[in-house]
């Protein structure tokens, strides 16, 4: 009940947010630099708002809109002339790709080199590894990008410079095409991991320093238990809460995440589509790419409450859903 | 020893996840042979390749409305006419006559034209095109509802359009609109969502076998039947680029644009030709004459054109790629472009001079130039993001004639729609078509304006000149084109001495090619773009 609340007030905010914006999306009067418009008149003008039924007042626009999208209608693009659905669901594959690949990776690395570091708290290594980690995730995703693409794709040439695959071409298994796809995507991911690893790193290995100096540990290593089993079980386990809630929250922010690393590698991603439906007020995708990302953040919103469940005995049943 | 552990782990997970990724093959693209010339014919080439990037399903109607889009759209369909430097020729219409003082223009339509699913092009289809355009616009539309009286087909191979009331700028309009099989349209009723492969079939010398709209990538093959000249390239792809030089430079793309900073890279080296775009693409400073009275005096906007600096604006936001604007609006590479009007060069003194006369001779404590009253000259310039260094320079030009800006920047929608809706005092703007038919002079300057670039839907507020409108009247009616060039030469020095606008500056971009792979480029008369061309991709007579 909370999560349909949720959604509708988000529903009715995409609804108005676009159409609060001065201009209509059949008004061209400039264009980008050295960029050539279609010559559209007046009466074209009219006719197309018309047509897409945007002269009429707002309040039947948006009761339209809502009966729509009950039937799972999530209309159609005015500019990219395609049912946004379509669009939508052609594209988010890429981003979700790229930003899973991100999140699993970034957290990964983040934890280990954390939780070395907490292991070797204000020794060498710590101090090493906090340096580098604190300067690399102050350097923006798409700059890093950038120099990924100037140094491996152009200058090294071991990887392609834009895309997600090869364009007209033939595979001979999907094996190859596989290939291929990771080949295009390990650029843009190492973009994004790098630009991440840092806020995981530090997140872990405070987590993990406090988690270390507790009690419980204390307790453990008196008991003579196998390191192993002290660092996996008891201090990492305890530690990955807070990191298990970050991995949640950044899945939520899934397509905007993506968005200059997918405008540096030329992605076919959401991210990048997001930005030119709103410059070109195109009201159908802006709603329709804003739910589908309400709908992620729910979701993931969602999901991070299971798996608290599993990993924190302390969260039972009585917690109920945490409203988004 | 835990120490170990650790770094054992994280060494392993590196080497992971570097197996894993690390493993692509670098895909070498050894089908890029330049083509070899066969006898003596024009070289031909297997393969172009060009920057890509998603412009629309290119039928007439469903392509965005922005140039590439329309020009991949034109490779699929032909107009009556087309295009080369230096105007309209013949296409599918293998001559033309315009009858009745402009009422009437009588196409003779080429024999032995086919489509591209083999039905032959018949007289029948220009009717039937001319008559769904005007009830349908096209994306790009160049005829209004109300253009066009009648559509007749003469004989076998004529067909006689009746316009509703001359226009100089019609056999443009005519021409250039694309012709539509009715086979596959007539039962189309709503054209913007058909996009079926039928509804990229036209006549034109290159058919669609390949689009991707999510990745962006196109491939255009060589129509075989193609009435016209020889294609001179068999295959064109688009593929997106992520930087366009470096494409270029790996060969993944066989033309680049490139900006002035990175030049030297391809200068001096026979590898690489270069070539400058005319300058078609410009930037307008708006003055809104309808609700600032001050405005409408003619010497305050002569004393703002003296005052600015085109050529430091040039060199410092342009970086050299433009040339400067002329206050007779049309640009240099303009076919009717007037040479000899009234420039303003800079000049303090004389925008001093013009300011004084109007009264406003004194200073205030921050060098605001002010009248009597105290009124001073301050006003609000309001420009898209994009422009804000334009503005920036703009407003220290100004301030040293002793007149204030203060720039308002917003996206560019919120500018157009403030534009639109006469809610600005300054204004600029920045678009293409400079090059088109000069009766877009008329639509920006009189009163009667059917909209699209003009900057107010009602034609320019406060501002009314009646030999100016006489003459932007009867060139519209001259059909003879040396009879037409001189008025449109006098409406040109009109404009330069009331300055109803500033034309700041064209923008001329550099083009970088091999011409060992293809050298067929060539610039329509009125556009700033190699690929944009047709003709750029056909053998030459």
């Amino acid at each position: 009940m909370e999560y349909l609340f949720t959604i509708w007030v988000i529903v009715t905010l995409n609804f108005l947010l676009p159409r609060a914006m001065p201009g209509d999306p059949f008004l061209y009067l400039s264009a980008d630099e050295g960029q050539e418009m279609a010559r559209f008149s007046e009466e074209q003008r009219q006719y197309y708002l018309e047509y897409y039924g945007l002269d009429r007042p707002v309040a039947a626009q948006y009761l339209s809109y809502l009966s729509d999208l009950l039937r799972g209608n999530l209309g159609y693009s005015l500019y990219y002339n395609e049912p946004v659905s379509t669009i939508i669901l052609r594209r988010l594959p890429w981003t979700t790709f790229l930003v899973i690949a991100a999140v699993l990776l970034s957290t990964v690395f983040g934890t280990i080199l954390g939780s070395m570091s907490a292991w070797y708290r204000e020794k060498w290594p710590d101090k090493f590894l906090f340096f580098c980690l604190i300067l690399l995730s102050e350097v923006p995703a798409f700059l890093l990008g950038l120099v990924l693409l100037f140094t491996f794709a152009a200058g090294l040439g071991l990887f392609p410079l834009s895309g997600a695959i090869t364009h007209f071409a033939s595979y001979s298994s999907w094996w190859e095409k596989l290939l291929d796809i990771l080949h295009h995507a390990f650029l843009p991911v190492m973009a994004l991991t790098i630009a991440r690893v840092g806020g995981m790193y530090l997140l872990s290995r405070n987590s993990m320093t406090t988690v270390l100096e507790k009690d419980y540990l204390r307790t453990a290593w008196a008991k003579g238990l196998p390191k192993k089993r002290i660092i996996f079980r008891h201090a990492l386990r305890n530690a990955m809460l807070p990191i298990v809630t970050r991995v949640f929250l950044s899945l939520g922010s899934l397509v905007g995440g993506a968005i200059l690393v997918e405008n540096v590698f030329a992605y076919p991603g959401l991210g990048h589509l997001m930005r030119e439906a709103v410059m070109v007020h195109d009201y159908p995708l802006v709603q329709g790419i804003f739910l589908v990302v309400t709908i992620c953040v729910l979701l993931a919103n969602f999901l991070a409450d299971l798996v608290y469940r599993k990993l924190d005995p302390r969260i039972g049943d009585y917690s109920g859903i945490h409203g988004g | 020893m835990p120490r170990k552990r650790f770094l054992i782990v994280l060494l392993l997970a590196i080497s992971l996840s570097l197996l894993l990724f690390g493993c692509g093959t670098d895909q070498a693209r050894d089908d890029q042979k330049p083509g070899v010339a066969k006898g003596g014919e024009q070289q031909q080439v297997d393969i172009i390749r060009l920057a890509g990037g998603d412009w629309g399903y290119p039928s007439p109607y469903a392509h965005y409305p922005r140039g590439p889009g329309i020009f991949k759209m034109c490779l699929i369909f032909d107009g009556l006419l087309e295009r080369d430097e230096k105007g309209l020729i013949p296409w599918l219409a293998e001559k033309y006559e315009i009858k009745e003082g402009g009422r009437q223009y009588l196409f003779t339509i080429r024999d032995g034209v086919k489509w591209q699913d083999g039905k032959p092009l018949t007289a029948e289809d220009v009717k039937f095109t001319f008559e769904y355009a005007s009830k349908y616009p096209m994306v790009s539309s160049y005829i209004g509802s109300k253009d066009i009286e009648k559509v007749e087909v003469v004989g076998d191979r004529q067909v006689l359009i009746t316009v509703s009331e001359p226009n100089a700028a019609m056999l443009y309009n005519l021409g250039l609109t694309r012709i539509i099989p009715k086979h596959i349209w007539e039962n189309v009723d709503n054209p913007k969502e058909f996009t079926k492969p039928e509804a990229v079939i036209g006549t034109g010398p290159y058919r669609l076998t390949g689009y991707n709209k999510e990745h962006g990538t196109y491939r255009f093959e060589a129509f075989e039947d193609f009435w016209g000249p020889r294609q001179r390239v068999k295959v064109i792809e688009f593929v997106p680029v992520s930087e366009e030089i470096l494409a270029f430079e790996k060969g993944e793309i066989d033309l680049a644009g490139v900006t002035p900073d990175v030049l030297p890279r391809f200068q001096n080296d026979p590898q690489y030709k270069i070539v400058k775009s005319p300058g078609f693409w410009g930037y307008r400073l708006l003055f809104n004459m309808g609700d600032y009275p001050v405005l409408r005096h003619k010497e305050l906007r002569q004393a703002i054109a003296y005052a600015i600096d085109t050529k430091e604006l040039i060199e410092k936001v342009a970086r050299g790629a433009a040339v400067p604007g002329s206050a007779g609006i049309l640009p240099p590479d303009h076919v009717m472009y007037n040479p000899n009007v009234k420039q303003y060069k800079p000049d303090l003194q004389k925008a001093g001079e013009l300011l004084a006369k109007l009264g406003y001779d004194k200073l205030d404590e921050r060098g605001i130039r002010q009248n009597q009253k105290g009124e001073k000259l301050s006003f609000n310039l309001l420009v898209s993001s994009g422009e804000v260094r334009l503005a920036e320079v703009l407003k220290e030009q100004l301030a040293r004639a002793g007149i204030e800006i203060k720039v308002q920047s917003v996206d560019m929608k919120t500018r157009d729609a403030r534009v639109r809706e006469n809610k600005y005092e300054l204004a600029i703007t920045g678009h293409g078509g400079w090059g088109n038919d000069p009766d877009y002079l008329r639509e920006r300057f009189a009163g009667r304006s059917r909209g699209g670039i003009s900057p107010s839907a009602s034609g320019l507020r406060g501002y009314n000149n009646d030999e100016l409108n006489n003459l932007l009247e009867k060139q519209r009616l001259e059909m003879d084109d040396q009879k037409r060039k001189q008025l449109i030469f006098k409406i040109q020095e009109i404009l330069a001495e009331d300055v109803p606008e500033i034309p700041l500056y064209y923008t001329t971009g550099y083009n970088v090619y091999r011409p060992a792979k293809y050298d067929g480029w060539m610039f329509m008369f009125d556009h700033h773009s190699l690929t944009h061309s047709k003709l750029s991709y056909l053998e030459r007579g």
